[in-house]
């Protein structure tokens, strides 16, 4: 291991190479051109391919396609990017590609100010394409976390056949600070299940075990496997049925669910006698973490939850991590979008949406003056 | 692994050439009685399992093995190979 | 009388092709006279004949479309096959060359897929000399979504969504791809199979951006628009429209129903390709 001083994009960039990245496909867009800039000197130099696309809509594409030729391929973008990518987002969630989206967040809507943060865009990154799915997001709040959660999110995908998107926002994305990076061999590596049968019996989307994951053969390997963007059976096959239809999506969906504990990843703060929880994810999370230590100075039994994982959710944890409390506060950089979730999970206390727009990041003064009205 | 349904295959044979026709497979489009310059193949009167009516090589003396017929189907449904004594 | 024979034969043992057809899903869904079932044949024998001499790796084949009628040839085809996004095929086959060079990666893809929606892809790809074979059905129509206008229906046609008459011009894809350094770009016809299967086979025989512009006949739709229904009318009309020549030059590649449409090799080059590029200069190892 190696100790760092560095911004959240080459963390990201350097967690991509160490998870095995070999294809980026992408398009410059500010705030993420540098990951693209990093990657196009050293991703050669690991054996990887990387290429600037004609846009972003070739840029995710391109990525599925060359998952589906054995490469470990990932993408970033931003808000306008992201927009453009949901549609081949889509054909990485039927077709179960493992493919990597870092999407760091910029101001908007439409070309909003590119070099500053928002977190606004957490909907998009969850419910973006159309149908039916699930994808996990995770969100890291500093550079040590975009290094980690970028090789958790390769691993996820590996492991899961999915599309994982890493949330990040232009804040993290140029904030220096010090890390801890990997060698190989420090960090687990996942990587996809191979088929165990010959080709005669492998049926490219049907699980082998209860996980609910396919085993996935590649181009070049004899398995003439079928990538099928229209509605499938188990063997890649179109088929109008309402049976089929179900079950593909049912489980797609519940592949996700069902390993959710492998997925969901969240930090604690003063938890255990706090009558007052903040939760918090990203940039945000900074923030709120000073203000529950001010409170916490002050006497005032604060505590903090911060979302690493903020999709899919795990329901009945967090309610169980906010059973003691009176409040709840959601610190979000935005006009109030957690905070439903959280509302709706939470029930039976109250929960008070602290939604701050703020170009940066929320200050704590700010996160105060809508608390202190409530404690 | 599946199991798939045995096709009906229709043929005939002059000395030098003989003509096949996979009469499950032909969509009736007509493209091979058109094309064919000796007029081998005629429309039969008998329906194959999809419904619909297949060529036959009525007149295969006729035949010089040119593979108009064979390269002009769109189904996969009729070819033509030299007899080998 | 001829003496006519009948027997009952597995499917893989019935045509000499079947070994590279997916059998469960044959009989195709194409319409009867479809100029795409003339086509894949034509491109399965060129594919054989590649494999046999050693050129390409039977398992090392992929064909990546689009959506639309062109788009299906996917499920007909053993072999690894991607049935993408409207327009896509181009940039995801890039992705698969790029990471897997070991691989021919052969798009399919209807005119309005390739040239239309897809047409920026199409454009890079052929600035880059992709290493890909690129091969577009034209026949003058949207025809999987009922038959709207395509970007080479010919003017003044009744379609869908010009009901009064198309006011466009039809799109020269030949001409447009002239403007970049390609390895090979070629018009041929599923009225002429024997020539179009000779494009093939030079064109997988080669790297670098190949591209097959593929004029064929769609009766039920674009027939159907024209009075042309039949199969064989619309077949013997076609015929009667194109012309072919070995080499002709870019100005006669015009898509023109009145004054023939011209078959041939239009650009032959021998450039290197892309995936060239990579390996001499495209970083250190």
């Amino acid at each position: 291991m190696k100790r760092v001083y560095t911004h959240g994009n080459e963390a990201i960039a350097e967690g991509a190479l160490t998870a095995g990245l070999r294809f980026y496909a992408g398009y410059p867009i500010t705030p993420t051109s540098d990951i693209m800039e990093y990657l196009a000197r050293k991703l050669p130099e690991h054996g990887g391919v990387l290429m600037q696309f004609e846009d972003e809509l070739a840029s995710i594409n391109a990525a599925i396609g060359a998952s589906w030729a054995g490469a470990k391929s990932m993408t970033a973008t931003s808000g306008p990017g992201f927009s453009l990518m949901v549609e081949g987002l889509g054909l990485g969630i039927i077709t179960e590609t493992p493919v990597v989206i870092a999407y760091v967040m910029r101001a908007g809507p439409s070309t909003g100010v590119p070099t500053k943060a928002t977190q606004a865009d957490i909907m998009q990154a969850r419910f973006g394409s159309h149908g039916d799915y699930i994808i996990p997001v995770y969100a890291p709040s500093s550079v040590q976390e975009a290094y980690d959660l970028t090789i958790k999110a390769f691993n996820t995908a590996e492991m899961l056949r999915t599309p994982v998107i890493l949330l990040s926002d232009a804040t993290i994305a140029h904030l220096w600070e010090s890390a801890v990076f990997r060698e190989p061999g420090e960090v687990e590596i996942i990587e996809r299940k191979k088929p165990k049968v010959p080709p005669e019996e492998y049926w490219p989307y049907k699980p082998d075990e209860d996980d609910g994951v396919p085993p996935m053969a590649v181009f070049g390997e004899g398995y003439h496997v079928i990538v099928e963007s229209l509605t499938h059976d188990e063997r890649g096959y179109y088929i109008q049925d309402t049976m089929v239809q179900r079950r593909m999506v049912e489980r797609i969906v519940n592949k996700i669910l069902k390993n959710i504990d492998k997925i969901f990843e969240y930090d604690t703060y003063y938890l255990d006698d706090a009558r007052y929880v903040f939760i918090s994810f990203g940039s945000s999370a900074r923030s709120t973490l000073a203000v529950v230590r001010d409170l916490r100075n002050e006497g005032i039994k604060a505590g903090m939850i911060k979302l690493k994982t903020i999709w899919p959710l795990k329901d009945d944890l967090i309610r169980k991590l906010c059973s003691n409390a009176d409040k709840v506060f959601v610190v979000e950089n935005n006009m109030g979008k957690l905070v439903w979730d959280i509302q709706r999970i939470v029930r039976d206390r109250e929960v008070i949406p602290v939604s701050i727009i703020d170009l940066d990041l929320p200050s704590p003064k700010e996160i105060r003056s809508v608390v202190d009205k409530w404690l | 692994m599946q199991v798939l349904e045995e096709l009906l295959v229709i043929r005939a044979s002059n000395e030098k050439f003989r003509v096949s026709v996979v009469a499950d497979r032909c969509k009736e489009c007509g493209l091979c009685i058109a094309v064919c310059p000796k007029k081998v193949l005629v429309r039969s009167n008998k329906y194959n399992k999809y419904g619909f009516r297949y060529p036959e090589p009525a007149r295969i003396e006729e035949c010089i093995g040119c593979r108009l017929c064979e390269y002009n189907c769109p189904d996969f449904a009729i070819y033509v190979e030299e007899v080998r004594k | 009388m001829a003496v006519i024979t009948s027997e009952k034969i597995r499917p893989g043992e019935a045509y000499p092709l079947d070994k590279y057809l997916r059998l469960p899903r044959i009989p195709t869904l194409w319409c009867a006279g479809c100029g795409l079932g003339v086509m894949l044949q034509t491109l399965l024998r060129a594919i054989d004949r590649r494999i046999k001499e050693g050129v390409l790796h039977r398992d090392k084949i992929a064909f990546v479309t689009g959506i639309g009628c062109t788009a299906r040839t996917t499920f007909y085809v053993e072999f690894d096959g991607a049935h993408t996004l409207h327009g896509r095929a181009i940039a995801f086959a890039t992705g698969v060359k790029l990471a897997n060079p070991e691989i021919e990666v052969i798009v399919l893809g209807g005119d309005g897929d390739i040239a239309g929606i897809g047409g920026n892809h199409l454009i890079h790809a052929a600035r880059r000399n992709m290493d890909l074979l690129v091969i577009m059905n034209t026949n003058f129509i949207y025809a999987m979504t009922g038959g709207q206008v395509a970007p080479t229906t010919p003017p003044g046609l009744y379609t869908t969504t010009t009901p009064y008459g198309n006011l466009e011009k039809p799109m020269n894809v030949i001409r447009l791809l002239s403007a970049f350094d390609v390895n090979y770009v070629a018009r041929g016809s599923t009225v002429y199979p024997q020539i179009l299967e000779q494009y093939f086979y030079k064109a997988l025989g080669m790297k670098g951006f190949r591209f097959i512009e593929v004029v064929s006949t769609c009766p039920e739709v674009f027939g159907r628009h024209i009075g042309l229904r039949d199969p064989v009318e619309l077949y013997n009309e076609l015929k009667k429209r194109v012309k072919y020549k070995p080499r002709p030059s870019i100005e006669e590649s015009e898509l023109d129903w009145n004054k023939g449409i011209v078959l041939g090799e239009y650009i032959i080059n021998n450039y290197p390709g892309y995936i060239e590029y990579i390996r001499e200069r495209g970083g250190r190892k």
